[in-house]
């Protein structure tokens, strides 16, 4: 059998510019004051990955950062947790699938509000599933589990 | 319709169950267990993955390898099993065949694994299960491997390798299946870039003069194995992909493209 040799057009190889579908829509800073903005004052507790978040001396909840598998590349996202270990707030940082981005939609990620170490977490049980974001929506929800169970109880 | 489509998943997850190589009681486990020792039976789809996993492996001259898995262990990309850390056997007859769907292994250090074939075979029974309910056409796609039946044409965009959110280009699908395997330069940050899942038995190490292989065949579990094996030997694979009556397109680390002459027809390239 003969094998006949392409070159790439040019435009397929090149254009530099990041991904056309890797969406930032926060940054660390921007989302820990989004999910805190009474705070004045945010101390990390693990490098890159834990802050206290303080207003006027009085701890008012926590702030993890961190990224899942989406389908085949990495969900930043972050967990605001209350002074008592719930759930306060879950934001997406940064998406970089081509598709699955609906799991940014505000009713979505409120179910997660309230949820404790002692939540079930479990998509299309107490979380529900999202129509073509099914690995998206899976792994999210694995790693909010994730975060509850790793700190839900141990900050505070 | 909702029904077939809920067949069709248990289809495959019979599949699942027969030839994971993480569910311990699958066939492919009680084999890694038992089949050094004494023959062990398997259920009717997991002897025809064998019959053409043991095919492929005398056709390719060895680089289509069921029996790499000890090689999979060993970079961290199966879990280990217990007591088998062993030199990996290669040889055509390490996995041996017996009527009554009974198969043996030369020597308790075969382990094998199906992860390069068993998804396109779960594949192909989801579309034999489709079309026995009354299905006239559709798609079945399981994430890199899949298959088209009846007369519509689908068009299925293939990812560039290093860029993956930009597609390299389309083809066109007709009753047929199509996988593709592809190292993914992108998927570990700070990682050893360039891993692969797919080893060349020679060498043991994972594949890196190509960056991404699409084959297209009339079954996608033979579309399934035939990517590792041109993801190995690649334009050398010619003659394989003739006597299987499939094609293939390569994407070369270097950019270039090569697709075999009598398909590119139905390949159109990104502008």
């Amino acid at each position: 059998m003969n094998w006949v040799r392409y070159t790439l057009p040019a435009a397929a190889i090149l254009s530099a510019a990041s991904p056309a579908y890797a969406v930032r829509y926060l940054s660390i800073e921007e989302a820990q004051k989004e999910a805190f903005p009474s705070a004045t004052h945010f101390s990390e507790v693990q490098a890159g990955r834990v802050w206290k978040a303080e207003a006027g001396g009085k701890v008012v909840g926590f702030f993890v950062f961190d990224r899942v598998v989406g389908k085949h590349l990495f969900i930043d996202y972050a967990v605001a947790l209350t002074p008592a270990g719930a759930v306060h707030k879950v934001e997406i940082l940064e998406y970089r699938e081509s598709y699955g981005g609906d799991i940014r939609s505000p009713s979505w990620l409120a179910q997660f509000v309230g949820k404790t170490a002692g939540s079930a977490l479990k998509i299309n049980g107490d979380i529900r599933n999202i129509a073509g974001a099914t690995l998206s929506s899976t792994h999210v929800t694995e790693g909010v589990k994730r975060i509850l169970a790793a700190y839900g109880n141990r900050l505070r | 319709m909702e029904s077939a489509i809920g067949a069709a998943f248990d289809a495959v997850a019979q599949v699942h169950r027969l030839m994971s190589f993480h569910e311990p009681d699958s066939d492919v486990s009680r084999l890694n267990r038992e089949a050094g020792t004494r023959p062990v039976s398997v259920h009717a789809w997991t002897f025809r993955v064998l019959e053409t996993a043991v095919e492929l492996h005398r056709c390719s001259g060895g680089c289509f390898d069921i029996a790499i898995a000890p090689a999979l262990q060993a970079i961290g990309l199966l879990p280990p099993l217990k007591d088998k850390s062993a030199p990996i056997l290669r040889s055509p007859d390490a996995i041996e065949l017996l009527p009554e769907r009974e198969v043996r292994f030369r020597s308790t250090d075969v382990a094998i694994d199906l992860g390069g074939i068993a998804k396109g075979f779960a594949v192909d029974r989801a579309v034999v299960v489709l079309r026995d309910l009354g299905i006239p056409r559709g798609m079945v796609n399981a994430g890199g491997d899949l298959r088209a039946f009846g007369a519509q044409t689908h068009t299925v965009h293939i990812r560039n390798p290093r860029h993956p959110s930009r597609s390299i280009c389309r083809i066109e699908v007709t009753d047929e299946a199509l996988a593709s395997t592809a190292r993914r330069v992108d998927l570990v940050d700070g990682g050893g870039s360039g891993s692969s899942a797919v080893i060349d038995p020679a060498t043991q190490r994972p594949v890196s003069l190509i960056d991404g292989v699409t084959v297209r065949a009339r079954s996608c579990m033979v579309a399934d194995a035939l990517t590792k094996v041109v993801m190995i030997s690649g334009t050398d694979a010619g003659e394989l992909l003739e006597s299987y009556r499939a094609d293939a397109l390569l994407i070369s680390t270097d950019g270039g493209v090569q697709i075999t002459s009598d398909w590119h027809h139905a390949v159109h390239l990104a502008a």
